[in-house]
Formats: C-alpha cells, sequence, structure tokens
C-alpha cells in the first residue's frame, strides 16, 4: 500500500537529496551545507500524439494510452519519449506496441541530451551562502512508432 | 324509543331490498327478510342495538359510544355485527353537510393567492393580476383595491433621493466612500462583489468564492494556464536605513535555524524575494508572530542606504507592527501634512469626509450646484486606506538608528498570477513602456516619464529590462525561472491595446539559437541585478502616476476618436506610463510529487491603477480566484497557509477562536435531531484544537514513560491530572510552539520515511542520526513542547476533514496492514455513549417546566454530587507509549468508550458550574484527556484537508506533538515507519495515511 504512493523514482525529480548533517555536534562539518532542489525538466510544446512516459503511472495504462491513440486515436504515428530512468519503459512501451501490431508498426529512435537545472540553496544563508545553479546532462530517448506508409 | 319512531323505520326498511340481511350473531339467526331484522324491539338484547338506529339518542348506552363512560365503562365484547345503510346516512347527513359548508366556504384568512397551488404561483401576482387564472382576476382586483385605499394611510419611507439621483457618480462615490469607513474596500472590489461572494475580514471586503460553479476549473487554471487573485490586502511595511542597522535590528526578530533571513545574499542584493519567519524580538523559539515576505531594493552604488519592503498578511500586520517599531526603535511619528489639495502628490488619500458634510448643509436645490461649485469633487475616490483618519501618521523615524518605517498599506496594488502560463499572460498584457518622443522631451513636463526618458541611464536599464521580458516570452513553464526572481519594468497602459475578445494566452516557445542562449541565461541566473531596479520603489513617481492617470472616460473618448475601431490607441498618451514590478512565486518546494507545482508571478502596481490591470490581465483568459482559492494552493503546494496553520502565532489563534465560534453557530443553526453527535463519535472538540492540552498530556505520558519505577498511586493522580486541569485557555496562551527549525524538520524527515520504499534509492546518499531512543531523546530535550507540521497523504480511500484526528496506530493494526488484507482499509471506533444527552434533555424540562433558569441550575449540581469520586480519565493516558500499541492496551482503551463513568465524571462539574453551554452532542468545556479518549492515542489533528486532485487521493496538512511522533516512530517497525490513523470528527472509521514531514 504504500509502495503505492510513493513514487518511483523517476524522470521527475525529487526533492531532497544532499541534506545537512546531523544534528548532533560533530567537529569536522562541511562549511557551506546546501539543499539540493531540482526543477522540472523544460517541457516543450506537446503535440496530441506526443506521449512523454514516467515512472510514476502504471506501465499499463501508458501502453493501453500509446494503443489508443495509433488504434482509436487515427494517427499514424506516434512519439514516445522518456528521460533519464524512464528510457528504460520507454523502449519497452514501443517494443510492445510493436509486437502486439503483428510487423504492422515500425521504430525509429533517436536519442538527445536534456540540460537539466538544479538550485542549490545553502542552509546557512549568512555566511558564505551564495545560492548555486548548476546544469546537468540526462539522456533521453524519443522513439518514433508508426506504420510504414504503403508504397 | 317511542311507537311513533319505531313505525317510521319500520316503514324505512320496509324499502330495503330483501337480498340484503344482517346477522346479529352467529347464534341468533334471523334470516327471515329485511322487515325483521332481529332488533325489531327494544328488548331485543343489548348488542343487537345498532350504531345508526340512535341517531339522536345519547342516552342509548347500547351503541357506540365516543371515550369513557363513567357509569356504563364497560364496553361490548363483540361489535355490531350489521348497520343500516339508510338510518347510517341519515346520521351522517348533517356532519356531511358541515363538511360541504365547510369547504365551499372560505375562511377569514384566505388570500385569493393562497387559493392557487403551489406550481402556479407567479412572482409579483398580487402586483399584476393578469398573471393570475382568469376565475380569481376579480377577487384579486377586488383585494388589490381594498389594499390600496389601505396602503396610503400607512406612513411612505421618505426617499429624498431618486434612484437616478442616487445613481449619479459623485453621489454614488460618495456612498461608497461611506460603506468603506469599516472594511475597505480593494480596488477591484466592484469587480469582485458582481462575482464573488465577499467576507468581510481583517479590515476589509474579500472575495471569498466565486458564485459560479469552478472550483475544478480554477485547479486546473492553476495547473495549467493561470488563475489570478487580487492580494491588494496585503501590507506592505516599508523600512528605509543604513544597511547594517536595518540587519542588526531585524536580526532580532528572526533567527538563522528557520532558513535564510533578511540577510540572506540573494535577497539582500535585491534578486530574490526572500521569505520568513518573524518572532518577538529575540524570543526566538518561542512567540512567533508569523510569515512574512520581504524584498529589498537594489543597492544604488555609492550609498549604504537602503529600502526594504516586508508584505505581511493583515492580521500579522497588527503585531508585526508595533515589534519592528519598537526593535528599531521608532517612535517619533511623522505626521504628514492634511491636504492642501493644490498638491496632488499628497501621499495620504484626501478625506472622504468634508464632501458629505457639505452637502447635508446646503439644503435643497442649491445641493447639486454648490456641491459643484467646490474646487474638489464632491466625492473623491478613495485611493489606499480610507479607514484612516488623514491625519493619522504613517511614518515613524527613530533618531538613534536613522531608520524610517512607513506604513504603505494599500499604497501598492499586488496581484498574484498562479500557474505555469503566468508569464504568458504578463507578456501577452503588458508592453514595455515606449521612448517618448523629442518634443516632450524638451520641455518641462509634471509627469514623471519624459523626466525619465532624459536620463540616458535609467533609458538603458529601461532597454535592458525590456530585452529581459521579451525573453521571457520564450519561456514554456513559469516553473522554470529561478524561484523568487524580481524583475522591474516600465509599462505601458495596458488598456490601449486591450484586445477585442477574451482570449487564451500562451506561451511562443520559439528554437532560434539567439534567443535561446538568452533564455538559458535567464533560466540559470535569473534576472541581473540591475534590471530588479524599479521606480516603483519611489514614492514621488508612485504618487505621480497615480495622480496623473487617464481616467476610463477619457481612454475610451480617445478610441472612439481612432480611425480603424478598436485598434491600438497611438500615439500612446504621456500618462499612460506605468513602473510596475513582476516578482517570481516559488512553486511547490517540498515533496517529491509534483514539483514546482503552482509557480507564478506577482505583479506590483501603484494604487489607483488596479482595474486598469485587471481587465486586461482578465481578458487573457486567466482564472479568478478568491481568498478560498488561495487556502488551495497553499494547500495542494504543502505549504501552511498563513493564519489557519499558525496555531502558535497570536492571528492563528485568533482565527481559531472565530473558527470555532463561526462553526458552532453553524452547528447550533441545525435541528437537534439533524445534528452529528459529536460525543458519540468520540471527538472532543470538533471546531477546535486544545493543541496546549494535547502537548502537555504527550509530555505526561513520556515523562512517565521514563520514570520506570513510578508507584500506581502516582500514576493515578497524574491520570486524573487532564481531566481535572482547567481549560488550557486559561494557561499561557501559546506556551507551545510549531517546530521550525530546518534542521530538526530534516531530521525528522528523514526518520519519517519507510526504509523500504521504493522512494528511498535517493536518499542513500544521506548521513542521518538512525533514529534510537538515544538520538529520540536528545532531539527531545531540545525541542520542548513543540508540534510538528506534517503532511498526510491517505493511502487508500477517505477524504479528511478540517479536525480530523491523527491518531498513533496499534501493533495489531499495523500486522493487519502488513497481511495485505484487501478489504482492510483501518480499524473501526465503537461508538461511545453520550452522557450528556440525559443531561440536556432534563436541563429543556426543567427550563419548560420551571422558567427560571435557577431551578435547573440548584437541581444539576445535586444530580452531580451523587458520584463524588474524582475525575478519572482513561487509563490509556498513563500508558507506556511504546507499550500502548500492544493488545492489552487496546482492548482497555477501547473497553473504556463502552464503560461510561471514566468519561463522563470530568465534565459533569463542570457543566454544573457553566450550564449554559451544554449543548447537545458536544462535549462541554474542560475536556477530559484529549489523547486517550478514543480507542486510539491522538498524536494532533488536521488544520485543513480535503481530495487533493493534485495527488489524486485525499490529502491533509495538520500538526502533531512532537513528542508523540518521536515515540511513535520509534515504537514503528522500519517498513512501516510513518503510517498513522486518521479518523474524521464525524466518522468513526480510521483511515491510514502516511506522513511527510518536509523539509
Amino acid at each position: 500500500m504504500t509502495e503505492a504512493r510513493t513514487p518511483g523514482a523517476a524522470a521527475l525529480p525529487q526533492t531532497p537529496l544532499m541534506a545537512a548533517d546531523s544534528s548532533l555536534p560533530s567537529v569536522e562539518m562541511d562549511p557551506v551545507e546546501y539543499t539540493l532542489r531540482k526543477r522540472l525538466p523544460r517541457k516543450l510544446p506537446k503535440r496530441r500524439n506526443d506521449v512523454y512516459v514516467n515512472m510514476k503511472t502504471d506501465f499499463r495504462a501508458q501502453l493501453a494510452r500509446c494503443q489508443k491513440l495509433l488504434e482509436g486515436g487515427g494517427h499514424r504515428e506516434i512519439c514516445v519519449h522518456g528521460l533519464g530512468l524512464a528510457i528504460n519503459r520507454a523502449i519497452n512501451i514501443a517494443l510492445q506496441l510493436q509486437a502486439s501490431s503483428q510487423g504492422a508498426l515500425q521504430l525509429a529512435a533517436n536519442t538527445s541530451t536534456v540540460e537539466l537545472v538544479d538550485d542549490l540553496e545553502p542552509d546557512d544563508p549568512d555566511e558564505a551562502g551564495e545560492p548555486m545553479t548548476r546544469t546537468r546532462n540526462n539522456s533521453a530517448i524519443h522513439i518514433k512508432v508508426y506504420y510504414p506508409s504503403p508504397q | 324509543m317511542s311507537g311513533a319512531k319505531q313505525r317510521m323505520r319500520e316503514k324505512k326498511l320496509s324499502k330495503q331490498p330483501a337480498s340484503v340481511q344482517y346477522t346479529s350473531s352467529p347464534l341468533n339467526s334471523s334470516q327471515s327478510g329485511g322487515s325483521r331484522n332481529g332488533r325489531g324491539t327494544p328488548m331485543a338484547g343489548r348488542h343487537s342495538s345498532s350504531y345508526g338506529a340512535s341517531p339522536g339518542g345519547p342516552s342509548d348506552r347500547g351503541g357506540w359510544v365516543r371515550g369513557h363512560q363513567k357509569d356504563g365503562g364497560d364496553y361490548e365484547e363483540e361489535l355490531p355485527k350489521y348497520i343500516t345503510a339508510a338510518a347510517f346516512a341519515v346520521a351522517r347527513a348533517s356532519e356531511v353537510q358541515a363538511m360541504l359548508k365547510a369547504v365551499t366556504k372560505v375562511t377569514g384568512s384566505c388570500h385569493v393567492l393562497g387559493a392557487i397551488p403551489k406550481h402556479m404561483r407567479r412572482r409579483a401576482m398580487s402586483h399584476n393580476t393578469k398573471r393570475l387564472p382568469c376565475r380569481l382576476r376579480e377577487v384579486a382586483n377586488r383585494m388589490r383595491e381594498k389594499s390600496l385605499e389601505a396602503g396610503p394611510k400607512k406612513k411612505e419611507q421618505p426617499k429624498n433621493k431618486s434612484r437616478k439621483a442616487r445613481r449619479r457618480h459623485g453621489n454614488l462615490l460618495l456612498e461608497f466612500n461611506r460603506r468603506q469607513r469599516k472594511n475597505v474596500w480593494l480596488e477591484t472590489h466592484i469587480w469582485h462583489a458582481k462575482r464573488f461572494h465577499m467576507l468581510k475580514k481583517w479590515g476589509y471586503c474579500l472575495g471569498n468564492r466565486p458564485t459560479s460553479k469552478c472550483y475544478r476549473a480554477c485547479y486546473r487554471a492553476m495547473s495549467n494556464h493561470c488563475l489570478l487573485q487580487d492580494l491588494s490586502y496585503y501590507c506592505c511595511i516599508e523600512l528605509q536605513g543604513d544597511e547594517d542597522k536595518l540587519l542588526a535590528c531585524l536580526s532580532q526578530l528572526t533567527s538563522k535555524e528557520t532558513g535564510p533571513t533578511f540577510a540572506a545574499v540573494l535577497t539582500l542584493s535585491g534578486q530574490r524575494q526572500g521569505s520568513t519567519t518573524v518572532y518577538r524580538a529575540g524570543q526566538y523559539p518561542s512567540q512567533p508572530l508569523g510569515p512574512v515576505t520581504f524584498l529589498w531594493r537594489p543597492r544604488t552604488p555609492g550609498s549604504s542606504h537602503r529600502q526594504l519592503w516586508i508584505w505581511a498578511h493583515p492580521a500579522l500586520k497588527q503585531n508585526l507592527f508595533p515589534e519592528l517599531q519598537s526593535v528599531c526603535q521608532c517612535r517619533e511619528p511623522i505626521i504628514p501634512v492634511v491636504a492642501p489639495v493644490v498638491t496632488p502628490a499628497e501621499p495620504t488619500p484626501s478625506p472622504p469626509h468634508p464632501g458629505p458634510r457639505q452637502v447635508e448643509k446646503t439644503p435643497g436645490a442649491k445641493r447639486k450646484r454648490s456641491a459643484r461649485d467646490d474646487d474638489a469633487p464632491p466625492g473623491k475616490k478613495i485611493l489606499g486606506d480610507g479607514t484612516r483618519p488623514p491625519s493619522a501618521p504613517v511614518t515613524w523615524t527613530s533618531a538613534s538608528t536613522g531608520i524610517l518605517i512607513n506604513d504603505l498599506t494599500m499604497e501598492i496594488v499586488r496581484y498574484r498570477l498562479i500557474g505555469p502560463q503566468s508569464h504568458a499572460v504578463l507578456t501577452e498584457a503588458l508592453e514595455a513602456a515606449t521612448d517618448c518622443d523629442a518634443v516632450s522631451k524638451a520641455q518641462a513636463s509634471p509627469l514623471w516619464w519624459p523626466q525619465h526618458c532624459k536620463d540616458q541611464a535609467q533609458m538603458t536599464l529601461h532597454r535592458q529590462q525590456a530585452e529581459v521580458f521579451q525573453t521571457l516570452k520564450g519561456i514554456y513553464s513559469t516553473g522554470e525561472v529561478p524561484p523568487g526572481t524580481v524583475l522591474g519594468l516600465n509599462v505601458e497602459d495596458p488598456r490601449l491595446a486591450l484586445p477585442q475578445k477574451r482570449t487564451q494566452a500562451l506561451s511562443i516557445v520559439t528554437a532560434e539559437q539567439d534567443v535561446d542562449e538568452k533564455r538559458r541565461e535567464l533560466m540559470l541566473k535569473g534576472v541581473p541585478e540591475h534590471c530588479c531596479q524599479s521606480s516603483l520603489w519611489d514614492r514621488f513617481v508612485r504618487d505621480n502616476v497615480t495622480d496623473n492617470k487617464l481616467s476610463e472616460q477619457e481612454i475610451n473618448r480617445r478610441k472612439r476618436e481612432v480611425l480603424v475601431p478598436g485598434s491600438r490607441l497611438s500615439p500612446t498618451p504621456l500618462q499612460s506610463r506605468v513602473p510596475v514590478l513582476m516578482v517570481h512565486q516559488p512553486g511547490k518546494q517540498v515533496g517529491q510529487e509534483m514539483s514546482g507545482w503552482g509557480a507564478g508571478w506577482d505583479l506590483l502596481l501603484p494604487k489607483g491603477w488596479g482595474m486598469a490591470f485587471w481587465v486586461p490581465l482578465v481578458y487573457r483568459g486567466v482564472r479568478i480566484g478568491g481568498l478560498k482559492m488561495s487556502l488551495k494552493h497553499s494547500q495542494n503546494k504543502g505549504a501552511p497557509h498563513f493564519p489557519h496553520d499558525f496555531p502558535d502565532c497570536p492571528a492563528g489563534v485568533c482565527f481559531q477562536r472565530e473558527q470555532e465560534t463561526e462553526l458552532l453557530n453553524k452547528f447550533k443553526r441545525r435541528p437537534p435531531a439533524k445534528r452529528t453527535n459529536y460525543v458519540k463519535h468520540g471527538c472532543l472538540a470538533p471546531f477546535r484544537c486544545p493543541w496546549q492540552q494535547l502537548v502537555e498530556e504527550w509530555e505526561l505520558i513520556t515523562s512517565e514513560a521514563t520514570e520506570v519505577g513510578s508507584s500506581a498511586e502516582r500514576r493515578g493522580q497524574s491520570r486524573g491530572e487532564p481531566g481535572v486541569r482547567p481549560g488550557p485557555a486559561t494557561a499561557a496562551p501559546s506556551s507551545f510552539s510549531v517546530l521550525r527549525s530546518r534542521k530538526s524538520l530534516k531530521l525528522l524527515s528523514s526518520w519519517c520515511r519507510p526504509t523500504t520504499s521504493k522512494g528511498q534509492r535517493s536518499l542513500r546518499a544521506r548521513e542521518q542520526a538512525p533514529l534510537d531512543a538515544a538520538s529520540g531523546a536528545a532531539f527531545l530535550t531540545t525541542h520542548v513542547r513543540a508540534v510538528a507540521w506534517v503532511r498526510l497523504s491517505l493511502l487508500s480511500k477517505g477524504r479528511p476533514e478540517l479536525h480530523a484526528q491523527v491518531c498513533v496506530a496499534t501493533q495489531e493494526d499495523l500486522q493487519r496492514l502488513g497481511n495485505k488484507e484487501a478489504a482492510y482499509s483501518g480499524p473501526l471506533e465503537h461508538p461511545h455513549k453520550d452522557r450528556f444527552k440525559s443531561k440536556v434533555k432534563r436541563r429543556k424540562k426543567g427550563n419548560k417546566k420551571a422558567a427560571p433558569a435557577q431551578t435547573s441550575s440548584t437541581t444539576l449540581p445535586t444530580s452531580k454530587a451523587s458520584d463524588p469520586d474524582p475525575p478519572l480519565a482513561p487509563a490509556a493516558c498513563s500508558l507506556h507509549p511504546t507499550s500502548v500499541s500492544s493488545g492489552a492496551v487496546l482492548r482497555q482503551t477501547s473497553a473504556s468508550p463502552s464503560c461510561p463513568p471514566a468519561p463522563a465524571k470530568g465534565p459533569s462539574s463542570s457543566c454544573a458550574a457553566s450550564p449554559t453551554n451544554l449543548v447537545l452532542g458536544l462535549w462541554p468545556d474542560p475536556l477530559p484527556s484529549v489523547t486517550s479518549h478514543c480507542s486510539r492515542v491522538t498524536l494532533g489533528w488536521v488544520t485543513q484537508g480535503d481530495f487533493s486532485l493534485s495527488a489524486g487521493c485525499g490529502e491533509a496538512l495538520g500538526l502533531v506533538s512532537l513528542e508523540g511522533l518521536v515515540h511513535t516512530l520509534m515504537a514503528q517497525p522500519a517498513e512501516q515507519r510513518g503510517l498513522v490513523l486518521l479518523r474524521n470528527p464525524s466518522a468513526l472509521h480510521y483511515r491510514w495515511a502516511k506522513i511527510n514531514v518536509e523539509a
């Protein structure tokens, strides 16, 4: 039950990572402690046939959503995007779609790098604390799932 | 019966058809025809005399007799076996007659309108008789005439002004000014009053919720587009002085432990807005006042003189302001120069009073003219705070520190835009001001903009700001900007480019390389420091802009002259450049889901320009929210909302008191039979949360837990204590405090998380002190009598309500939960017994019988005196908190509600003292032990709870006793740590919830 509510570590950020030391008075402490806050990855305008895969939503639900788009939604192609941990799942979804279509669907995968932004907030603001922002990169995959056009 | 009568009857009966036969009894077989039916003679026996046969003979005791008869008390064993129809009918004839008469006759009070059935009634029928059906019209007409005749005799209410006169602009303004003497109106008041349920709160008239149904639409606006709120009621306090001195003074009010203070580097530079919690000077961690946000004006080079705006909730301001004054030693008021009308730049609004007084003085026909003759218009619209007398000081200074405090309440309009598209709304509605042409630059002008244009440095700054503003357009979501970013800007009057239709503003994301670079810089570094400067900080500019605002009428006139209708007004009038400040508001920063939710921008404007910006913003497709939505916003954000969730602040205490009376009155308005009986639900205080008592009781419990060898006697005493204790309100108002130290919260939050959940992955790097007895005890010694904010998310069904109980789960509960029974959603509380019901009833009866209340109050104590044993709280109070969850305890405690003597005694003495506050379904005042009243030990209460649309489950924000929480966590197994039970005040079902402490 607990697992159902707490989200899996996902493409979406989780807030506190690096945190303060224990409250116990330790001799050696990092002079500046930071709290890490991750900002959301940059969103791009979304077409109707874009599917952003995450780790929070149930796998089957996401698969069903893609199938609906391809069959009921009347789209000839959809784009499945996955970031970070969700790459695996995005690939899974695409392969499942292909398998269930008996070879009618084709895949075209692209990878890219997404820049993510983290905010580092100093816990002790008055001494040295200059809040920092850092960027890091994460991998992403974009899989085009489409019916090949009949020649 | 006389012979003649009998003959007559026989004659009648002879006409009966022969087939009709009556049998008087199975024995009496009188089947000889209709003429002889066995009762021919009076001697035929008592039982044979039929009912209908003796219409007028009351003396005939053989028939049916109504009521109880003294002499012939015994009724017949057998009912008459037959009646004669004709005789029966004759007997009823008179009754039927009477009935018919009654039906046809119109009773005295009957109105025509009352004669029509409900579904045929129409509005204003008595006024217009044609709305009546034809058949009734005549009567109605007659009645109407009658009433008209009677009408003029009544004294007509004298109305000295016609509606037209009253609606005339000046008079209307006077009326409006009169109406806001007590509760100030915001500038958007009339707009709101047409669309919102208004509330009078904190000296303002505020929109609570829209009259239309739009709860979900507003939520969608917050999460997808943009929600607009008028936050002008927030009070701004301006501090001016040397930076060092200001910081030295202000540091007394804050503590670094609670997070960044006024001195944090980025906020001090003016680049970011900061927020902090303010305490009474030097009193941390007790006596908090409340949260404030603040904004430093960027440094002017070569000067240490700084300007600081502190934004506070109006409920907080009345506590904060004296505190600031005493801290800064600002005691000398600067009395504002009252109003030569010639100087329009006078900061204090010109008083509304002279107008009405003059009007009253000059009677009759001259009224209008004389009012016009005055050089001041008859009613001047109140701008700023109208409740304040014009001569009241707004500025205080100090000779020793040189600090100047300025009360800028209602001087600056503040709008809040919430949602990912709020920057798009802003960029579409606002437009950076254009430079003014050379001609107007050359000549001296009373307006600020031409002068501003002359300064080259200012203009380069303006161009840079405009560039940043342009870049903002290319951002996809508001959450991408660094939290708290500030951007100053000069914009054009947004009324000039008002669209014809309401449209939805959306951001335009372009992928150009050049724009992308700038956008990236904005995202990473925020707005450069010098761009945070704005002329809005300058009082003279503010007043100049306010006074020279083009009126709506003037704008409309100019729009009419435009050749293409609906096109933009150009050239831009000189007056329509306004300095504004845009302040980014961070979204959800705590928790793991939905981070960045509810981010937005605040727009600060000079006063008087409220409506000029409001309508253009509305035309960009935003939703408008009221107070209720801001509560929901903070709830979804997981942030405490100011007066509601701060029970240790004076404003919070005051709010809780108000809330209690309000809820109690609402409760009392229900008919008693339809009320929830909270006593039966085991809910001691459904309308308030006795935090003080909770904290004290938990202190007792834990202290007993440590003293292992305490004697049973002592235990009994301490057990009794919570019941005996006088109401917690009589003790020091808030000797408990909410835990706000960042470090401790982080530690606590790491303790709360279950160690084997998927969410744990991110926490592996953390090296926190693991939770054990030693660290727990050490933690608790540093925070005595503390409560902690927690966010509770329900694991399964359920919607937490206000003041729901947070309870400790017993070992059995946890085991059952661990077994993964599908149907198990939580334990049930046994219904309690309402001991007070009989007392309430008895008192009611006593009141009815002998009107004076003294009789009942004298009878009550005697009834109480019969049970002399001291109040005894249920046993669980004294239990070892770690053993609280054992099965034996459960049985013991669950038995307590069913055994009535324990809970009943404590209050019994009280209701003798104050018999008036005995309300059916509520516990009277001195409550018994709040922790151990129910079968599960209470940890705390929920202050806001609802189904959270963002999380998709019930979520609540509540406070729990810190000691209770730590001990509960220690007792729980590691994989089920942080699970508690939640029970609504009107339910018996406990639901599982997960505690999240957010740091």
